[in-house]
Protein backbone atom coordinates (compact mmCIF):
# COMPACT_ATOMS: atom_id res chain seq x y z
CA UNK A 1 0.00 0.00 0.00
CA UNK A 2 1.41 3.37 -1.04
CA UNK A 3 1.35 6.67 0.74
CA UNK A 4 -0.46 9.86 -0.31
CA UNK A 5 1.07 13.26 0.40
CA UNK A 6 -0.67 16.54 -0.37
CA UNK A 7 1.46 19.61 -1.17
CA UNK A 8 -0.44 22.70 -0.06
CA UNK A 9 0.09 26.32 1.02
CA UNK A 10 -3.06 28.43 1.17
CA UNK A 11 -1.51 31.28 -0.79
CA UNK A 12 -0.86 30.92 -4.50
CA UNK A 13 2.48 31.47 -6.19
CA UNK A 14 4.72 30.16 -3.41
CA UNK A 15 5.97 27.13 -5.34
CA UNK A 16 3.52 24.29 -4.65
CA UNK A 17 3.52 22.98 -8.19
CA UNK A 18 7.29 23.28 -8.60
CA UNK A 19 7.72 21.50 -5.27
CA UNK A 20 5.33 18.71 -6.29
CA UNK A 21 7.12 18.21 -9.62
CA UNK A 22 10.58 18.15 -8.04
CA UNK A 23 9.70 15.92 -5.09
CA UNK A 24 7.88 13.54 -7.44
CA UNK A 25 10.84 13.32 -9.80
CA UNK A 26 13.29 12.98 -6.91
CA UNK A 27 11.32 10.16 -5.27
CA UNK A 28 11.09 8.40 -8.65
CA UNK A 29 14.88 8.76 -9.02
CA UNK A 30 15.19 6.89 -5.73
CA UNK A 31 13.46 3.93 -7.39
CA UNK A 32 9.93 4.32 -6.02
CA UNK A 33 6.86 4.44 -8.24
CA UNK A 34 5.17 7.84 -8.08
CA UNK A 35 1.90 9.29 -9.35
CA UNK A 36 1.45 13.08 -9.35
CA UNK A 37 -2.15 14.31 -9.25
CA UNK A 38 -2.93 17.85 -10.33
CA UNK A 39 -5.90 18.71 -8.10
CA UNK A 40 -6.19 22.27 -9.41
CA UNK A 41 -9.24 21.66 -11.60
CA UNK A 42 -9.88 24.51 -14.04
CA UNK A 43 -6.36 25.95 -13.66
CA UNK A 44 -4.04 23.07 -14.41
CA UNK A 45 -0.31 23.74 -14.27
CA UNK A 46 1.52 20.65 -13.14
CA UNK A 47 1.47 19.35 -16.75
CA UNK A 48 3.45 22.35 -18.07
CA UNK A 49 5.86 22.37 -15.12
CA UNK A 50 6.52 18.68 -15.86
CA UNK A 51 6.75 19.35 -19.61
CA UNK A 52 3.98 16.83 -20.33
CA UNK A 53 1.32 19.23 -21.63
CA UNK A 54 1.32 17.86 -25.19
CA UNK A 55 0.48 14.34 -24.14
CA UNK A 56 -2.77 14.83 -22.23
CA UNK A 57 -5.70 12.75 -23.45
CA UNK A 58 -7.78 12.12 -20.33
CA UNK A 59 -7.83 13.93 -16.98
CA UNK A 60 -8.91 13.53 -13.39
CA UNK A 61 -12.53 14.56 -14.04
CA UNK A 62 -12.81 11.89 -16.78
CA UNK A 63 -11.64 9.31 -14.24
CA UNK A 64 -14.07 10.51 -11.56
CA UNK A 65 -16.92 10.48 -14.10
CA UNK A 66 -15.89 6.99 -15.21
CA UNK A 67 -15.19 7.99 -18.79
CA UNK A 68 -11.93 6.09 -18.45
CA UNK A 69 -9.89 4.19 -15.86
CA UNK A 70 -7.25 5.94 -13.77
CA UNK A 71 -4.56 3.79 -15.43
CA UNK A 72 -5.64 5.01 -18.85
CA UNK A 73 -5.55 8.67 -17.86
CA UNK A 74 -2.03 8.50 -16.42
CA UNK A 75 0.73 10.03 -18.54
CA UNK A 76 4.04 8.26 -18.21
CA UNK A 77 7.10 10.47 -17.87
CA UNK A 78 9.64 9.56 -20.57
CA UNK A 79 12.64 10.67 -18.51
CA UNK A 80 11.95 8.40 -15.57
CA UNK A 81 10.56 4.87 -15.73
CA UNK A 82 8.40 5.03 -12.66
CA UNK A 83 6.82 8.49 -12.72
CA UNK A 84 3.27 9.26 -13.87
CA UNK A 85 1.03 12.33 -14.01
CA UNK A 86 -2.74 12.48 -13.66
CA UNK A 87 -3.55 15.92 -15.10
CA UNK A 88 -6.37 18.21 -14.03
CA UNK A 89 -9.18 19.21 -16.36
CA UNK A 90 -8.88 22.72 -17.76
CA UNK A 91 -12.57 23.16 -18.59
CA UNK A 92 -14.50 21.82 -15.60
CA UNK A 93 -14.87 23.64 -12.31
CA UNK A 94 -13.89 22.48 -8.86
CA UNK A 95 -17.37 21.18 -8.05
CA UNK A 96 -16.93 18.46 -10.70
CA UNK A 97 -15.04 16.46 -8.05
CA UNK A 98 -16.00 15.73 -4.43
CA UNK A 99 -13.81 14.79 -1.47
CA UNK A 100 -15.35 11.29 -1.60
CA UNK A 101 -14.31 10.96 -5.29
CA UNK A 102 -10.76 11.96 -4.40
CA UNK A 103 -10.57 9.60 -1.46
CA UNK A 104 -11.59 6.73 -3.70
CA UNK A 105 -9.23 7.70 -6.53
CA UNK A 106 -6.24 8.20 -4.23
CA UNK A 107 -7.00 4.89 -2.49
CA UNK A 108 -7.01 3.10 -5.86
CA UNK A 109 -3.69 4.65 -6.90
CA UNK A 110 -2.10 3.89 -3.52
CA UNK A 111 -2.87 0.22 -4.10
CA UNK A 112 -0.74 0.23 -7.26
CA UNK A 113 2.00 2.84 -6.64
CA UNK A 114 4.42 3.62 -3.81
CA UNK A 115 3.71 7.37 -3.60
CA UNK A 116 0.83 9.60 -4.66
CA UNK A 117 1.67 13.32 -4.53
CA UNK A 118 -1.30 15.66 -4.74
CA UNK A 119 -0.73 19.21 -5.97
CA UNK A 120 -3.32 21.29 -4.10
CA UNK A 121 -4.86 24.45 -5.58
CA UNK A 122 -4.46 27.78 -3.78
CA UNK A 123 -7.22 28.75 -1.37
CA UNK A 124 -9.09 26.85 1.33
CA UNK A 125 -12.38 26.10 -0.43
CA UNK A 126 -13.67 23.12 -2.42
CA UNK A 127 -10.42 22.50 -4.32
CA UNK A 128 -8.47 22.39 -1.06
CA UNK A 129 -10.99 20.07 0.56
CA UNK A 130 -10.78 17.75 -2.45
CA UNK A 131 -6.99 17.76 -2.47
CA UNK A 132 -6.56 16.87 1.20
CA UNK A 133 -9.39 14.28 1.28
CA UNK A 134 -7.27 11.26 0.40
CA UNK A 135 -3.98 12.41 1.93
CA UNK A 136 -2.12 10.50 4.64
CA UNK A 137 0.10 13.48 5.32
CA UNK A 138 0.64 17.05 4.19
CA UNK A 139 3.58 19.22 3.24
CA UNK A 140 2.90 22.93 3.63
CA UNK A 141 5.01 25.18 1.41
CA UNK A 142 5.59 28.74 2.65
CA UNK A 143 7.88 31.50 1.45
CA UNK A 144 9.45 33.74 4.12
CA UNK A 145 6.84 36.48 3.69
CA UNK A 146 4.09 37.72 5.99
CA UNK A 147 1.22 36.94 3.57
CA UNK A 148 2.44 33.43 2.78
CA UNK A 149 3.02 32.54 6.43
CA UNK A 150 -0.35 33.91 7.43
CA UNK A 151 -2.12 31.75 4.84
CA UNK A 152 0.03 28.75 5.72
CA UNK A 153 -1.06 29.10 9.35
CA UNK A 154 -4.71 28.94 8.29
CA UNK A 155 -4.04 25.78 6.29
CA UNK A 156 -2.09 24.21 9.17
CA UNK A 157 -5.13 24.73 11.41
CA UNK A 158 -7.46 23.12 8.84
CA UNK A 159 -5.12 20.15 8.39
CA UNK A 160 -4.84 19.69 12.15
CA UNK A 161 -8.65 19.67 12.39
CA UNK A 162 -8.63 16.72 9.93
CA UNK A 163 -5.84 14.96 11.90
CA UNK A 164 -3.49 15.07 8.91
CA UNK A 165 0.16 15.10 10.04
CA UNK A 166 1.88 18.12 8.53
CA UNK A 167 5.45 19.20 7.88
CA UNK A 168 6.87 22.42 6.48
CA UNK A 169 8.98 23.42 3.49
CA UNK A 170 10.29 26.96 3.54
CA UNK A 171 10.77 27.94 -0.09
CA UNK A 172 12.89 30.64 -1.75
CA UNK A 173 15.11 31.61 1.15
CA UNK A 174 17.97 33.99 0.43
CA UNK A 175 20.81 33.75 2.93
CA UNK A 176 22.05 37.11 1.79
CA UNK A 177 18.75 38.84 2.62
CA UNK A 178 18.36 37.02 5.93
CA UNK A 179 21.83 38.19 6.89
CA UNK A 180 20.96 41.76 6.00
CA UNK A 181 17.90 41.51 8.24
CA UNK A 182 15.55 41.86 5.31
CA UNK A 183 14.08 38.37 5.24
CA UNK A 184 12.60 36.01 7.81
CA UNK A 185 14.91 33.06 8.43
CA UNK A 186 13.74 29.46 8.35
CA UNK A 187 14.04 29.42 12.14
CA UNK A 188 11.70 32.43 12.34
CA UNK A 189 9.16 30.63 10.14
CA UNK A 190 9.35 27.39 12.13
CA UNK A 191 8.93 29.30 15.37
CA UNK A 192 5.91 31.22 14.10
CA UNK A 193 4.13 28.25 12.52
CA UNK A 194 5.23 25.72 15.19
CA UNK A 195 5.69 23.01 12.55
CA UNK A 196 8.36 20.42 11.91
CA UNK A 197 10.65 21.55 9.08
CA UNK A 198 11.31 18.99 6.34
CA UNK A 199 13.46 21.31 4.26
CA UNK A 200 14.34 24.86 3.25
CA UNK A 201 14.85 25.50 -0.44
CA UNK A 202 17.15 28.35 -1.47
CA UNK A 203 16.01 31.05 -3.87
CA UNK A 204 17.62 29.71 -7.03
CA UNK A 205 17.44 31.03 -10.58
CA UNK A 206 18.02 27.51 -11.92
CA UNK A 207 14.43 26.72 -10.92
CA UNK A 208 13.12 29.48 -13.20
CA UNK A 209 15.24 28.25 -16.10
CA UNK A 210 14.31 24.59 -15.67
CA UNK A 211 10.61 25.45 -15.34
CA UNK A 212 10.84 27.37 -18.63
CA UNK A 213 11.89 24.11 -20.26
CA UNK A 214 9.35 21.89 -18.52
CA UNK A 215 12.13 20.06 -16.74
CA UNK A 216 12.05 19.62 -12.94
CA UNK A 217 15.29 21.05 -11.52
CA UNK A 218 16.22 17.74 -9.87
CA UNK A 219 16.53 16.17 -13.35
CA UNK A 220 18.97 18.84 -14.40
CA UNK A 221 21.70 18.29 -11.86
CA UNK A 222 23.25 20.04 -9.01
CA UNK A 223 21.72 23.45 -8.40
CA UNK A 224 21.18 24.40 -4.75
CA UNK A 225 17.41 24.01 -5.03
CA UNK A 226 17.74 20.66 -6.80
CA UNK A 227 20.01 19.33 -4.05
CA UNK A 228 17.58 20.42 -1.38
CA UNK A 229 14.55 18.96 -3.18
CA UNK A 230 16.43 15.66 -3.48
CA UNK A 231 17.24 15.75 0.21
CA UNK A 232 13.62 16.51 1.13
CA UNK A 233 12.52 13.57 -1.05
CA UNK A 234 14.85 11.23 0.85
CA UNK A 235 13.54 12.56 4.12
CA UNK A 236 9.92 12.27 3.01
CA UNK A 237 10.26 8.56 2.25
CA UNK A 238 12.54 7.82 5.19
CA UNK A 239 15.65 7.18 3.08
CA UNK A 240 17.69 10.01 4.56
CA UNK A 241 21.03 9.09 6.07
CA UNK A 242 21.78 9.18 9.76
CA UNK A 243 24.00 12.24 9.24
CA UNK A 244 21.19 14.09 7.50
CA UNK A 245 18.74 13.26 10.25
CA UNK A 246 21.09 14.50 12.93
CA UNK A 247 21.55 17.87 11.30
CA UNK A 248 17.87 18.25 10.52
CA UNK A 249 17.86 21.23 8.23
CA UNK A 250 20.34 19.88 5.67
CA UNK A 251 23.55 21.15 4.24
CA UNK A 252 22.79 24.78 4.06
CA UNK A 253 21.28 25.09 7.50
CA UNK A 254 24.52 23.57 8.75
CA UNK A 255 26.34 26.37 7.00
CA UNK A 256 23.79 28.80 8.41
CA UNK A 257 24.38 27.59 11.94
CA UNK A 258 28.12 27.85 11.42
CA UNK A 259 27.61 31.47 10.47
CA UNK A 260 25.53 32.08 13.55
CA UNK A 261 22.14 32.34 11.91
CA UNK A 262 19.71 29.90 10.45
CA UNK A 263 18.95 30.27 6.80
CA UNK A 264 19.69 29.15 3.31
CA UNK A 265 22.68 29.74 1.15
CA UNK A 266 21.68 30.76 -2.35
CA UNK A 267 23.23 28.53 -4.95
CA UNK B 1 22.79 43.87 11.93
CA UNK B 2 23.59 47.38 10.94
CA UNK B 3 20.03 48.58 11.36
CA UNK B 4 20.13 47.76 15.04
CA UNK B 5 22.83 50.33 15.61
CA UNK B 6 20.55 53.00 14.24
CA UNK B 7 17.94 51.84 16.72
CA UNK B 8 15.58 50.84 13.93
CA UNK B 9 14.30 47.28 13.90
CA UNK B 10 15.18 45.32 10.74
CA UNK B 11 12.36 44.49 8.32
CA UNK B 12 12.82 40.88 9.45
CA UNK B 13 12.00 41.87 13.04
CA UNK B 14 9.07 43.98 11.88
CA UNK B 15 7.69 41.03 9.89
CA UNK B 16 7.99 38.75 12.93
CA UNK B 17 6.15 41.18 15.16
CA UNK B 18 3.36 41.71 12.64
CA UNK B 19 2.95 37.98 12.10
CA UNK B 20 2.69 37.22 15.81
CA UNK B 21 -0.11 39.74 16.11
CA UNK B 22 -1.97 38.79 12.93
CA UNK B 23 -1.81 35.05 13.64
CA UNK B 24 -2.96 35.45 17.22
CA UNK B 25 -6.15 37.09 15.94
CA UNK B 26 -6.56 34.72 12.97
CA UNK B 27 -6.27 31.65 15.19
CA UNK B 28 -9.01 32.78 17.53
CA UNK B 29 -11.19 34.06 14.69
CA UNK B 30 -12.10 37.22 16.64
CA UNK B 31 -12.40 40.34 14.53
CA UNK B 32 -11.32 43.69 15.98
CA UNK B 33 -14.89 44.88 16.64
CA UNK B 34 -15.84 41.79 18.63
CA UNK B 35 -12.67 42.09 20.67
CA UNK B 36 -13.45 45.69 21.61
CA UNK B 37 -16.99 44.68 22.55
CA UNK B 38 -15.54 42.03 24.86
CA UNK B 39 -13.14 44.61 26.32
CA UNK B 40 -16.01 46.96 27.17
CA UNK B 41 -18.03 44.17 28.79
CA UNK B 42 -15.08 42.97 30.87
CA UNK B 43 -14.33 46.57 31.93
CA UNK B 44 -17.95 46.98 33.01
CA UNK B 45 -17.78 43.82 35.13
CA UNK B 46 -14.55 44.95 36.83
CA UNK B 47 -16.06 48.36 37.54
CA UNK B 48 -18.88 46.72 39.48
CA UNK B 49 -16.30 45.61 42.06
CA UNK B 50 -13.57 48.25 41.85
CA UNK B 51 -13.86 51.84 40.67
CA UNK B 52 -11.73 51.94 37.53
CA UNK B 53 -11.24 54.05 34.46
CA UNK B 54 -13.18 52.02 31.87
CA UNK B 55 -11.01 53.27 29.01
CA UNK B 56 -7.79 52.14 30.71
CA UNK B 57 -8.72 48.46 30.41
CA UNK B 58 -6.65 46.80 27.69
CA UNK B 59 -7.24 43.53 25.92
CA UNK B 60 -4.66 41.55 23.96
CA UNK B 61 -4.43 38.24 22.17
CA UNK B 62 -0.99 36.66 22.09
CA UNK B 63 0.30 33.55 20.40
CA UNK B 64 3.17 31.41 21.54
CA UNK B 65 3.87 28.31 19.53
CA UNK B 66 0.37 27.05 18.73
CA UNK B 67 -1.16 28.13 22.05
CA UNK B 68 -3.09 31.38 22.17
CA UNK B 69 -3.64 33.48 25.24
CA UNK B 70 -6.09 36.27 26.09
CA UNK B 71 -4.65 39.03 28.26
CA UNK B 72 -6.80 41.66 29.96
CA UNK B 73 -5.07 44.34 31.97
CA UNK B 74 -6.54 47.13 34.06
CA UNK B 75 -4.89 49.61 36.41
CA UNK B 76 -6.53 49.37 39.85
CA UNK B 77 -6.74 52.47 42.04
CA UNK B 78 -5.35 52.35 45.59
CA UNK B 79 -8.05 52.27 48.29
CA UNK B 80 -9.16 55.73 49.29
CA UNK B 81 -7.56 57.33 46.27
Amino acid sequence: MGRAIVITSGKGGVGKTTTTANLGAAIAQLGMSVVLIDADIGLRNLDVVMGLENRIVYHVVDVVQRKCTAQKALIKDRRLDNLWLLPASQTDDKEAVTPADMRKLVGELKAAYDYVLIDCPAGIEQGFKNAIAGADEAVVVATPEVSSIRDADRVVGLLAAQDIPTRLIVNRISAHMVKKGDMLSQTDVIEILALELIGAVPLDEHVVASTNKGMPAVLEGKSGAAREFARIARRLIGMDSEAERETGGGWFSRIGRALGFSSATAA
Amino acid sequence: MWNMFRGKPSSREVAKGRLHLVLAHDRVGLEGGKLQEMRREIAAVISRYVPIDLDAVEIQIESKSRATELKVSSPLPARGA
